[in-house]
């Protein structure tokens, strides 16, 4: 139905205080919000800006104080929408749940749009970020205004056209299925047909969106539109990419964290069957070959010889040591302190204090990291599945003769993501391979080279404190965190790419700037070591959370839900641990601390109630629970576990999530039941260490992944809500180790203060 | 020498110890089959050898040569409509990155070939070969079973195309593995 909020009476009224998220009037002073262009073949092609006076949005990004328009949204003469999907598809849903939002706005059903993927503009650019990455599930959070204002508009400005044409008032026009419909006759135009003489319409100054209770697909819509091609063999991902004339390319890298190629025997590599170059990047040796195959056996076969560095990181247990002594002699950075709790220790009736420890973990996406990368007269064509097309530009630009807009990125479904293809060190092996050899190159890593050069979940150590008065009350939590930034490494590519018309030899000062200016405006504060644990809902009267850095000069990233992922396990765990303290049942003891947390009380009631909290279903189950917020949602999980044959055997998992507007709901559970799965197996199997400066885990044989014969049964719930939309990829994930932990405890008596759960 | 795929014979150009999988994806082009990890532990690389389900990572091309091999993109049925479990894996949202399905989906039809009715544990052995990252196991099972009983031992093996006609087949060994 076409929306009331279109007729002039109300254009008069301007609405600036948005009363409901899904119906905004947003005004927009710059009549060049939406530029629209008739595309050379008759097409209608609306820009989609995000205005720079949006008045629902607290950070705004801009560049040089402007939007240039570019086209999210095509309509072709032959009356199709296509629809230019800037954020990724790694499984996490966003070309169905972006495209529902279209689909709501257009009137049309989303399997109808046509979705390709983004190339490099900076119209696509993450609003959240400056940059065009996908991560920190807030791909619906931050396209939820933008996207449905664009496809509202061009579906005003369709129905403007028809209306000239049926010589009709444009409030007897709606637009719906690729067509406008005149309400007096019946008749139907395509929008196709109607798109050049839109095109020489003006953009509306204001646009309602759909209503709530309007809801079409919003809300409903639940089958994928990616589910068919990934049951047919048809999806393409990056390793998947074929060019004409195509040569493969293996990479042999330091075995030693940071090493060096010390010698070669090129020689003897050339003379394996099939190879045809042997070249020196960056960040190993690399072997081209014909065939895949014949390019991994001569790298088996290959002499070399590496050089450890000086400052290797030697052992997990040396890492271990460097963050003990630097919590010794470093504070940190204070991160939260609230009330006096030096004053809440020296005056406690009981300390209660404990260390905790996380592990680095790979990312083990099932697509081994892969690219391909034609580079030639000064351009270069980059085909590969990335997290962050844009900072995979500077990082072509880096070990080429390219410079940064002649980089093309064609970016593929995605196997697998979880952080790990926002950085972007195998584009930049691919792009010098080819650059050095003049051949077009496809990298492949082999499984092996994935989990040992790999950018890892940051190890971290904690020292957890609480002060408790005579009554059993906790007066005093103190959170020391010792842990590596990850910005530290991320920011050398991550810079650049915010300032593309910067020239090359600036790249290193701008990571410097990058690393300097972080937490202005230009750069955002760091929060990956601390996010999770300084955000308490729980009402302790004196709160100190601190920050010590400390980096072993092990490679990191971004690993799905970050800092949450360890800091949940530390603070959930060491709630459990105050309310066996003090003598109370941990979910008693929670629901006291969460007066003034109403989201966080809802889901961890409801959690508690679905899953039977105290009456386990059968005997030798034992119940664990968590609650934590992470990326705008809140998530509370209850764990039914048994000990079988020494092992810990998941049984259930109860996942209550509140994430405001629900646009897929089946997608929501999909997400619940991964991130479930995707902590459980790190909570369980999850560990890479390091012995003589090497990784020691290669494959699925010493580095498991949670099958299908321990999966437990889930059961998902999502909290009805009309907030905005917030996160779902992630927050699944921080609940599961501490739940699963506090359950082990339940069963043996004994305290899980170090990942993964090990009972012997 | 030649290896039937999907009922087409390939010459095979690779060396003798090329895994039969970048055979599959690299000479033939057919990329629906996946690299996972090179060492048979994830089962992305599933295919069929003469209707069984096998590893084609650690298969090498010299151990097939003559036999027959069906890959997902001959799962469908011979007249162009998805295979029921494929229908069952859309109607129940089971992908989500995807990458390994197409390993989930030979392993299931391999199942349903030899076990039409399988319980939760021979789902359970016969599927946890297939490492899905993404975790949709719940799903995977509640497609087969959705599928499980409903379909007879005609439907449930794979088609290859009418080329099939013209070569030679121990059509006995197919009839018994269906």
């Amino acid at each position: 139905m076409y929306s009331k909020a279109n007729t002039p009476a109300s254009r008069s009224q301007i609405n600036t205080e948005p009363t409901d998220s899904n119906t905004m009037e947003i005004e927009t002073s710059r009549r060049d919000f939406l530029k629209v262009s008739a595309t050379a073949a008759g097409g209608l092609t609306i820009g989609m800006s995000i205005p720079g006076c949006s008045n629902y949005r607290a950070n705004e990004y801009r560049t040089d104080g402007s939007w240039s328009a570019n086209a999210w949204l095509e309509i072709t003469p032959e009356n199709n929408v296509v629809f230019t999907l800037d954020r990724v598809e790694m499984g996490q849903g966003t070309m169905t749940g972006l495209t529902t939002l279209v689909g709501e706005e257009l009137r049309v059903a989303p399997e109808r749009i046509q979705v390709v993927f983004a190339g490099v503009a900076n119209e696509y650019r993450n609003p959240d970020y400056g940059l065009q990455l996908t991560g920190g599930s807030n791909s619906l959070s931050s396209s939820w205004g933008q996207i449905r204002e664009a496809a509202a508009s061009a579906k005003v400005m369709l129905e403007q056209a028809a209306a000239d044409v049926f010589s009709v008032p444009t409030d007897q026009v709606f637009a719906e299925n690729l067509h406008c419909v005149n309400k007096r006759d019946g008749k139907k135009v395509t929008f196709g047909s109607l798109a050049k003489i839109a095109s020489k319409g003006s953009v509306p100054a204001k646009v309602a969106l759909t209503e709530s209770k309007d809801f079409k697909y919003i809300g409903k819509q639940n089958n994928r539109v990616d589910a068919l091609s990934k049951v047919n063999g048809e999806a393409q991902y990056g390793i998947d990419v074929v060019k004409e004339g195509m040569k493969y390319a293996v990479v042999i890298r330091s075995p030693f964290i940071g090493g060096e190629l010390a010698s070669f025997d090129k020689a003897q590599i050339l003379k394996q069957k099939g190879v045809i170059a042997v070249v020196e990047i960056e960040r190993g040796l690399a072997i081209v070959a014909e065939k895949y195959w014949q390019a991994r056996k001569a790298a088996t076969a290959a002499n070399v010889s590496w050089q450890k560095p000086e400052n290797m990181p030697e052992s997990s247990q040396t890492i271990l040591d460097l963050y003990k002594r630097a919590a010794e002699e470093d504070d940190g950075k204070s991160i939260v302190n609230v009330g006096d709790a030096d004053k809440a220790f020296d005056s406690a009736s009981e300390v209660v204090e404990f260390e905790y420890t996380a592990p680095f973990l790979a990312h083990a996406t099932m697509e081994p990291m892969n690219c391909v990368a034609r580079v030639s007269k000064g351009k270069a064509e980059i085909w590969t599945g990335t997290q962050a097309p844009d900072i995979a530009r500077v990082a072509v630009a880096k070990v080429t003769d390219v410079s940064l807009n002649d980089v093309t990125i064609h970016n593929q479904f995605i196997g697998g993501g979880f952080g790990r293809r926002l950085s972007q060190d195998f584009v930049a092996e691919a792009a010098e391979i080819a650059f050095k050899t003049g051949e077009v190159i496809k990298l492949v890593w082999s499984r092996e080279e994935d989990t040992q050069h790999d950018l890892y979940r940051p190890a971290t150590y904690h020292r957890v404190k609480a002060a408790l008065d005579d009554q059993k009350n906790v007066m005093a939590w103190s959170h020391q965190i010792v842990a590596p930034g990850i910005m530290d490494w991320y920011v050398w590519d991550a810079s650049p790419a915010m300032f593309p018309w910067a020239p090359k030899f600036m790249y290193s000062t701008l990571g410097h700037a990058g690393l300097l200016t972080a937490g202005t405006p230009i750069t955002p504060a760091d929060h990956s070591p601390y996010e999770g644990a300084d955000q308490l809902p729980y009402d302790f009267p004196s709160i100190n959370v601190s920050h010590t850095k400390a980096d072993a000069g092990v490679p990191i990233s971004y690993w799905r839900s970050v800092g949450h992922s360890q800091n949940a396990f530390v603070v959930e765990s060491f709630v459990s641990e105050l309310a066996d303290k003090v003598g109370v049942d941990e979910l008693a003891f929670r629901k006291n601390l969460l007066k003034d947390s109403p989201r966080h009380l809802n889901v961890l009631m409801t959690a508690a109630r679905k899953a039977g909290w105290g009456k386990p279903s059968e005997q030798n189950v034992y119940q664990g629970l968590a609650v934590h917020k992470s990326f705008g949602s809140y998530v509370a999980q209850v764990v039914d576990i048994k000990i079988e044959h020494n092992e810990v055997k998941l049984v259930k998992v109860v996942c209550v999530i509140d994430c405001g507007q629900v646009v897929n709901p089946d997608i929501v559970t999909m997400q619940m039941e991964s991130g479930i799965i995707f902590g459980a197996t790190a909570a369980l199997y999850g560990e890479i260490t390091i012995q003589d400066g090497q990784v020691q885990q290669s494959n699925f044989h010493d580095y498991p992944i949670m099958r299908m014969n321990q999966t437990p049964e889930m059961e998902v719930v999502i909290v009805e809500s009309n907030e905005p939309p917030t996160g779902v990829g992630e927050p699944s994930v921080p609940p599961v180790a501490p739940a699963i932990a506090s359950a082990v405890f339940k069963a043996t008596g004994k305290r899980v203060r170090s990942l993964p759960v090990k009972l012997s | 020498m030649h290896i039937n795929v999907n009922g087409k014979p390939h010459e095979v150009e690779s060396d003798d110890d090329t895994p039969l999988l970048w055979f599959i994806r690299d000479e033939i082009g057919l990329t629906g089959t996946k690299f996972g990890c090179g060492q048979g532990l994830c089962g992305a690389c599933t295919v069929h050898l003469n209707g069984v389900a096998i590893r084609s990572c650690v298969t090498p091309v010299s151990a097939v040569i003559g036999q027959e091999i069906s890959t997902i993109e001959s799962l469908k049925n011979s007249d162009g409509s998805l295979h029921p479990l494929q229908k069952s894996w859309v109607k129940h949202n089971v992908p989500q990155c995807g990458y390994c399905q197409s390993g989930q989906l030979m392993s299931a039809s391999a199942l349903l070939s030899a076990n039409p009715t399988p319980s939760d544990e021979d789902i359970d052995a016969a599927m946890s070969g297939n490492i899905c990252r993404c975790g949709t196991y719940s799903r995977i099972k509640k497609a087969i079973k959705d599928v499980s009983g409903t379909m007879n031992a005609a439907d449930s093996g794979i088609h290859p195309d009418e080329h099939l006609q013209h070569y030679n087949l121990d059509l006995a060994y197919e009839a018994k593995i269906r």
